[in-house]
């Protein structure tokens, strides 16, 4: 009988443990976790409402900025979205209201970003080396001066 | 269970208290209970995930998105790129990607028969400098990287907590609440896409706006894209640009041998580029 009462002190400490175990993981395992997988299922739903989107495009600039927005869409800038110079409309709007005004940077250097000469720009690209390009001082809005942003071409 | 071993013919009683032969049975005893009850519970939670994974929960987007109806996968033509930046410093916008760091970033290849030269200024924010070489340059080129999401993911095989983990839709994303910023993942990613957020600890990578393309929208950094160096798109829609690219172009994807399945491909990729 002693192999007995060894069997059932050993099934009993078994079975505390793993009620032990099995409460502690009850409360320590998220509800949500391996829905879908090895992890918190409703993360994905949190993640999907993380942050409200910021950029939005040159659609939504249109319907307030007319005049700007045509000449953008008919120059060569076409491709560059208005967000890309400005910064992301929920600077300025957010539901569907005026918050802040919109960064404007008029500096050379915002041009330079994509239209100075340097290594590794596609030749194709349009491009010039400032220094020559600009016969006066090269500084502040120089390149304003002579070129519109929305529709560069002289 | 290892009671049987007990040597039947043993002297003293075994409940008898005290004694080095009694104590390193209990030992015994107590280990083997313990090894047990560990192995049950590892096999519980085995089948209790097994389990989980098989019931058709409701997809995570209520009805406005579906997960199931989209696989996200992204095209990066190398040739266009002409290093403006504008993709990282919309990503910065869009996500408040803490100072210093990124989720998305530009690098610079210039290269020669003398050598070559790769740069990345704080991964393009302010555009490239010009870069001036010891060397006589051949080609020179930007290359603009981020998450690969890849189909077999380095950083999710080593999360220990499930903090990171691949969607249906195939994004892969990190959970900040069950992160307990060890930056195991960090260390896994082949492509240097992670970082630990230095405010809240966990780690931070690029989501592909998954906040942006659960609402139809294009991630940030495509919207911004002045050349359509970067395009999204969805490799289960068959008229889908993205997914006809694959298909039909030669694309090429970063470290291949490594047999990640990364789910950005790049055209016009330099066998410069890692």
């Amino acid at each position: 009988m002693e192999h007995g009462r060894h069997v059932f002190r050993i099934t009993l400490v078994v079975i505390v443990g793993l009620t032990a175990v099995l409460i502690g993981r009850g409360f320590l395992v998220p509800k949500s976790h391996g829905i879908f997988g090895a992890y918190r299922a409703d993360n994905v739903a949190e993640q999907m409402k993380a942050r409200s989107p910021a950029h939005h495009g040159p659609a939504s600039c249109a319907p307030c900025h007319k005049a700007k927005s045509e000449a953008r869409a008919a120059g060569s800038h076409k491709t560059v979205s208005c967000e890309v110079c400005h910064g992301p409309l929920l600077l300025h709007v957010a539901d569907g209201k005026v918050t802040g005004k919109m960064p404007v940077d008029k500096a050379f250097t915002l041009c330079a970003r994509c239209h100075r000469r340097i290594q590794g720009r596609p030749e194709k690209f349009p491009q010039v080396v400032l220094e020559q390009h600009v016969t006066t001082r090269l500084e502040g809005a120089v390149c304003l001066e002579c070129h519109d942003a929305h529709s560069p071409k002289l | 269970m290892d009671h049987a071993s007990c040597p039947p013919a043993s002297p003293q009683a075994p409940s008898a208290p005290g004694g080095p032969p009694d104590d390193a049975q209990r030992r015994e005893f107590l280990g083997a209970a313990f090894k047990i009850t560990g192995g049950a519970v590892v096999l519980l939670a085995g089948l209790d995930a097994a389990a989980n994974t098989e019931t058709h929960a409701p997809p995570p987007g209520g009805d406005a998105y579906n997960w199931e109806e989209h696989r996200w996968a992204y095209v990066i033509d190398t040739s266009k790129c002409i290093g403006c930046g504008s993709c990282v410093r919309a990503c910065k916008a869009e996500n408040n990607v803490p100072d210093g760091f990124v989720r998305t970033w530009v690098e610079r290849y210039i290269v020669g028969p003398g050598g070559s030269y790769v740069d990345s200024p704080k991964g393009g924010l302010d555009g490239f400098p010009a870069a001036p070489t010891a060397f006589t340059p051949t080609k020179s080129f930007f290359v603009p990287k981020m998450c690969n999401h890849c189909k077999e993911t380095p950083c999710v095989q080593v999360c220990p907590v499930g903090a990171s983990y691949r969607t249906k839709d195939g994004v892969v994303l990190v959970d900040g609440k069950s992160c307990i910023g060890c930056g195991y993942c960090v260390q896994a990613c082949p492509y240097g896409s992670r970082y630990l957020h230095p405010e809240t600890q966990t780690a931070d990578k690029c989501t592909w706006c998954y906040h942006r393309i659960t609402k139809g929208l294009k991630p940030a950094c495509v919207e911004v894209c002045p050349t359509a160096t970067r395009a999204f798109g969805d490799m289960l829609r068959e008229d889908d640009p993205v997914r006809q690219t694959i298909d039909r172009e030669r694309v090429a994807i970063m470290q291949g041998h490594l047999l990640t399945q990364p789910q950005c491909f790049y055209l016009n990729l330099d066998m410069e580029v890692r």
